[in-house]
């Protein structure tokens, strides 16, 4: 038998998503061109975002031959206004996978720096096409490079560099790959309409490759405040990131070089001949008032026994508490020599710490947001770790346990939320007034909340009426302002508005209602790393919730109005129908020829009529608004007043009788409902109908003068609104129209052509 | 025939049939045209005007142990003008007073559905048969009246056969008279046998029974002669015009009514209409004979004449409970048969007796229910 001898390799990253690119949402060609779309835009826009620019971005795709049918080739090309790469980076910013900026803890749409450099590898596998990249850091000099990526080992290969002039700061990337517009096409429209929603603030123009431009041109002049970098917080790290972080605490043992030299000679007041003695002595004087690098040149120098001469010949190695030395390489011999350390002597415990590293404590308040000294010293007594613990001296179960306590301990302090940047609810109101025209429209921001130690803040908007389209509601999901299009099935959001009963909110049918949904986190938990669909933690799946429930008690309040405004229209219309008509009927009957001077009785109406001409845009006092409401409801029954009940119309409509209209409530001492009984035709059995609508009325009494009281203040902050939304449409651009228009028919088109696995999209239900 | 003693109505009129016509329609016509004026008043005044109804809800329709039939007690409601959801039904039931008015006076007949189409040339909207039907309940309680005075008739045709005469007093027939006996399929009971006025007959009793073949049977048997009756063909349940005419057979000639229906328990329900009305017209006192007796086919008959049976169904069995709380049934032979069919849980149809030949229904059954009604 032939024994195999298996063979281990390492292989690189790009390599890794090379065999792998599913998992970066590059799994056909129409999914590949749209997240290679994506990638590249929300590049443009992140680099934007950071320096606060506010962006132009221009995509473009063309098709390589037009003639061949997809998938074929296209080049893509983004090109931004952004700052720029730095001509020295840009071959590893291009050519690496996972290499970038973005690594710290701040939210931005890209995560790792893998997406741009993914989508260049897909080009290349798929054309065998260098991406070309134009660059421009001061709008002076711009640098073109050609580079192609060598998969194995993760390294850039430039084909070409060349470096002319210009005169515009800003990046261009293009690259040409393998792709399908005519199934992709609808969703990158889609893509980039629901883009500038959700980024007002940035004009970004689509040429396709059908010669079809769609521009978004900015609507919001100001950039919101760009995201600041932030320390940890302690829910939020495992035992590696701890582990880093430790060593990231001990102190550099500082070079020992002339300018070192030099300043410990005017620290201690030597000269830099002064011999071994002197220095000692003159050492133990000044101790106190010395620097920490300064004390740790001394006190390697005073086991070490030499002068400024001698150390500035060797380099220090290590410092070995454990085994008290001092090892060092010696120039003039060429080999490491150790010296002991005395653990006796003054100078050990400057050593000994400085390898250590910081103190627990001290470690938690300067490391982690939300950390103050009580609270650290509370939470090493919890841990059981003294607080002056070096953390330098952790073992590998003492970091485990220290982890451990970390993501226990329940009282630290919630997350900072400074590294979030979200839209912010004028904004997004205003981005929903332009794309919907809705009649109704209401935003929220809740407050910053965290899964994990990662705090995420969710904005959220709702929109009736208007343009929007019936069939609702349609949901709208973005996070960390990408709009996110594929696999909504599985995502939090829809499970959220899915739950509710939105019947309770006076939503009935096939309602015209958007919903726009925005997540901001440090890390937005998407259930794979195409970024599609958001995971559901339990703490963002509350924050939604409180969110919507917030905007549909707002909407139910519209609802309720509108409902009011339409049932008083209905009401005047119906006096004005029928009065005629009975004044008709009875002149005959009576014997008369004239017919009776019924005007007056229809006036007797027409306080009705003034209220359902106003409609939905009056902005009524409470109390005309409680006696609209109570003629409303009532009304609203009327034309299905029979109610099963046997026609007989004496009968009052008990679930008609409006909330806060006690005067109302006397009339259903008349007849119950709640004991109405009807015959069978056939003559004679019971039938027994439902019999607990008083109760009902009477609970819906007891909530009343709440809703009387908020219902002004809504009708004034609903004018506000109006006269916004107003100024919005002026500003409107005739070109935006279209493209909206197009991209709802490309909706449509995309629906009819089942393009992804993921199905039609928002409509949940 | 001859020899017999016919008898004459029993309040013998003083003025002939056409007058007695014009009269009642007077009557009516007076009737609806107070409920005109006063709304006419009302909206001049610029008033809401309103209709005050009686409460047809189960809370006012009680027993009357006197007229052993459900009546409406004095609840009743106002259906407004002014209440916009009763504005509706309340222009529905003005048109149907001034379409009531309209064929009372042009002496026109018409149906439930007729009046349902002709709404619709007034633009008034009924959402369907049912809800027109409704008003019309509606016009019958505001006047206390059954929409037959006011020219609106039932579909369903029962039928008569037997030594009576009629006077007509519709339209063209004025004066016209006719012996309910000369056409052996019987006359059916519509608009101009329901308002002709009764004359006189040499019929000593009315049998009624449930089924058109059996009617058919008794006219061949000639039951009419041989029992010296009148023999009505009720089709299932008894339409309203027919209970009418059961009970002006009573009540103007005075002719004991007996009731044959299947042995079930719909049987016995149809023959509890007749007597003590339905509930759903419990606002009108005009359609029902207290006296009239049920004479089978009882259950306890099943046993004794050893009748060929079908089982009861599920429905059949609710509909035994349901009736046995209806204080109606709470004593007498209603209560005992019930309990009776509830023990065998089978039934017989009136077509069971051919088993034993197809005469013997009337030539043994028949007689004996007739001797067994004397002592009822």
């Amino acid at each position: 038998m032939v024994q195999i001898k298996e063979r281990f390799n390492q292989i690189s990253p790009s390599e890794f998503f090379y065999s792998n690119r599913d998992l970066a949402g590059f799994s056909n060609p129409t999914r590949s061109l749209y997240t290679a779309v994506r990638e590249l835009v929300e590049n443009s826009l992140d680099a934007c975002d950071q320096k606060g620019i506010l962006p132009n971005v221009h995509l473009m795709i063309k098709a390589v031959d037009p003639s061949k049918p997809d998938p074929r080739h296209y080049i893509l090309t983004v090109k931004d206004n952004g700052p720029g790469v730095d001509a020295d980076h840009i071959p590893l910013a291009f050519g690496t996978v996972l290499y970038g900026s973005k690594f710290g803890l701040k939210q931005a749409r890209g995560m790792f720096g893998l997406g741009a450099t993914m989508a260049i590898l897909y080009g290349q596998i798929t054309t065998n096409t260098p991406v070309v990249v134009h660059s421009s850091v001061d709008g002076k000099t711009q640098d073109r490079f050609e580079i192609l990526l060598d998969i194995q080992k993760n390294k850039p290969v430039i084909v070409r560099h060349e470096t002319r002039e210009v005169s515009k700061v800003g990046l261009t990337v293009s690259i040409c790959l393998e792709g399908d517009y005519s199934k992709a096409g609808s969703k990158i429209r889609d893509y980039v309409y629901e883009t500038s929603l959700i980024t007002p603030y940035a004009t970004i123009k689509f040429d396709d490759p059908k010669g079809q431009s769609f521009s978004h041109p900015r609507f919001v002049k100001e950039i919101p405040p760009p995201p600041t970098i932030i320390r940890p917080h302690p829910h939020g790290v495992d035992v590696e990131r701890i582990r880093r972080m430790i060593v990231e605490s001990q102190f550099d043992i500082p070079v020992v070089n002339s300018a070192m030299i030099s300043k410990i000679c005017k620290d201690i007041g030597v000269k830099k001949d002064a011999d071994f003695a002197k220095i000692m002595s003159r050492t133990a004087k000044k101790w106190k008032g010395l620097t920490r690098h300064v004390r740790i040149v001394l006190a390697m120098m005073s086991f070490m026994k030499m002068g400024f001469d001698a150390i500035s010949r060797v380099r220090i190695e290590d410092i070995d508490v454990a085994n008290g030395l001092i090892s060092y390489w010696d120039f003039a011999t060429s080999d490491t020599k150790s010296v002991p350390m005395s653990s006796d002597s003054p100078y050990y415990r400057q050593l000994a710490n400085t390898v250590q590293g910081e103190q627990l404590a001290a470690f938690l308040t300067k490391r982690f947001q939300r950390v103050g000294a009580s609270t650290a010293a509370k939470f090493s007594e919890f841990a059981g770790f003294k607080p002056e613990k070096r953390v330098g001296t952790l073992t590998n179960q003492e970091l485990v346990g220290l982890s451990d306590s970390l993501q226990k301990y329940d009282a630290f302090m919630a997350p900072d939320s400074s590294c979030l940047a979200p839209l912010g609810a004028e904004p997004l109101e205003k981005g929903i007034a332009k794309f919907f025209e809705p009649d109704f429209s209401a935003v929220v921001q809740r407050p910053a909340s965290a899964y994990s130690g990662f705090p995420f803040v969710v904005e959220m908007g709702i929109a009736y009426g208007g343009q929007i389209p019936s069939g609702g509601p349609h949901v709208y999901r973005f996070a960390n302002r990408i709009p996110l299009l594929y696999d909504e099935g599985s995502d939090v959001v829809l499970k959220v508005v899915n739950d509710i009963d939105w019947a309770r909110y006076k939503v009935k049918g096939d309602p015209p209602f958007v919903i726009v949904s925005h997540i901001c986190s440090t890390r937005v938990p998407y259930k794979t790393a195409g970024k599609e669909n958001v995971a559901d933690r339990p703490e963002i799946e509350r924050e939604l919730r409180l969110a919507l429930q917030y905007l549909s008690r707002k909407l139910a309040g519209y609802m309720s109005k509108r409902g009011q405004a339409e049932a008083a229209k209905k009401r005047a219309n119906l006096y004005a129908k029928y009065v005629p008509m009975i004044a008709q009927f009875c002149t005959e009957l009576a014997g008369r020829r004239k017919e009776p001077a019924y005007q007056k009785v229809l006036r007797n109406t027409s306080f009705e009529n003034t209220l359902g001409a106003e409609g939905a845009s009056a902005s009524p006092s409470s109390s005309s608004l409680l006696q609209q409401s109570k003629a409303g409801e009532r009304g609203a029954g009327s034309d299905h007043d029979d109610n099963g009940v046997s026609g007989n119309g004496q009968v009052q409509t008990d679930d008609a009788v409006p909330a806060g209209a006690p005067d109302i409530k006397g009339s259903t001492s008349d007849i119950s409902v709640g004991e109405m009984k009807s015959f069978d035709d056939t003559g004679g059995t019971l039938i027994s109908a439902p019999g607990d609508r008083k109760k009902a009325a009477v609970r819906r009494t007891a909530t009343s003068s709440k809703k009387a009281r908020s219902s002004k203040r809504a009708a004034q902050q609903r004018q506000q609104r109006q006269q916004q939304s107003r100024k919005g449409k002026k500003a409107l651009v005739a070109a935006t129209v279209k493209v909206r228009r197009q991209g709802r028919q490309g909706r449509q088109q995309q629906k009819n052509a089942g393009l992804h696995a993921g199905g039609s999209r928002r409509s949940p239900s | 025939m001859a020899g017999s003693t016919r008898r004459r109505a029993a309040k013998k009129p003083k003025v002939d049939a056409a007058t007695k016509a014009k009269i009642k329609q007077k009557n009516i016509l007076g009737e609806l045209k107070g409920h005109g004026a006063r709304i006419y008043d009302d909206l001049n005044r610029g008033r809401f005007p309103s209709f005050s109804i009686p409460s047809r809800s189960v809370n006012n329709i009680v027993f009357d142990d006197a007229t052993r039939q459900y009546i409406l007690g004095s609840a009743s409601a106002m259906r407004s003008s002014h209440n916009s959801s009763q504005l509706r039904s309340f222009t529905q039931l003005m048109w149907l007073a001034f379409f009531a008015n309209r064929l009372t006076k042009e002496k026109k007949s018409s149906t439930l559905r007729d009046v349902y189409y002709s709404s619709q040339a007034f633009a008034i909207e009924f959402e369907n048969q049912s809800e027109s039907d409704n008003i019309i309940v509606d016009l019958e309680a505001v006047t206390s009246r059954p929409r037959e005075d006011f020219h609106i008739f039932p579909e369903e045709r029962s039928t008569i056969f037997g030594d009576l005469s009629v006077e007509y007093t519709i339209p063209g027939y004025e004066g016209k008279t006719m012996n309910l006996s000369n056409h052996p399929d019987g006359y059916s009971i519509g608009p101009s046998l329901t308002t002709a006025e009764l004359v006189d007959t040499s019929a000593e009793i009315v049998i009624a029974i449930e089924k058109g073949g059996l009617f058919t049977r008794f006219v061949e048997e000639q039951v009419d002669k041989k029992f010296k009756s009148i023999i009505v063909n009720t089709g299932g349940q008894a339409p309203r015009s027919t209970r009418t005419l059961l009970k002006r057979l009573h009540d103007e000639m005075g002719l004991p009514i007996i009731i044959l229906t299947d042995g079930d328990v719909y049987g016995e329900h149809i023959a509890m209409v007749i007597k003590s009305g339905s509930a759903n017209a419990a606002h009108l006192r005009e359609l029902t004979v207290p006296d009239a007796k049920w004479v089978g086919v009882w259950a306890t008959d099943i046993e004794k004449y050893k009748l060929p049976t079908i089982p009861m169904t599920e429905s059949d069995i609710k509909r035994c409970h349901d009736l046995k709380s209806d204080p109606r049934y709470a004593y007498g032979i209603w209560r005992k048969e019930l309990d009776v069919f509830l023990r065998l849980k089978r039934k017989a149809e009136l077509e069971a007796f051919s088993k034993y030949g197809l005469t013997n229904i009337t030539d043994k059954y028949l007689p004996q229910k007739l001797e067994l009604a004397k002592s009822l």
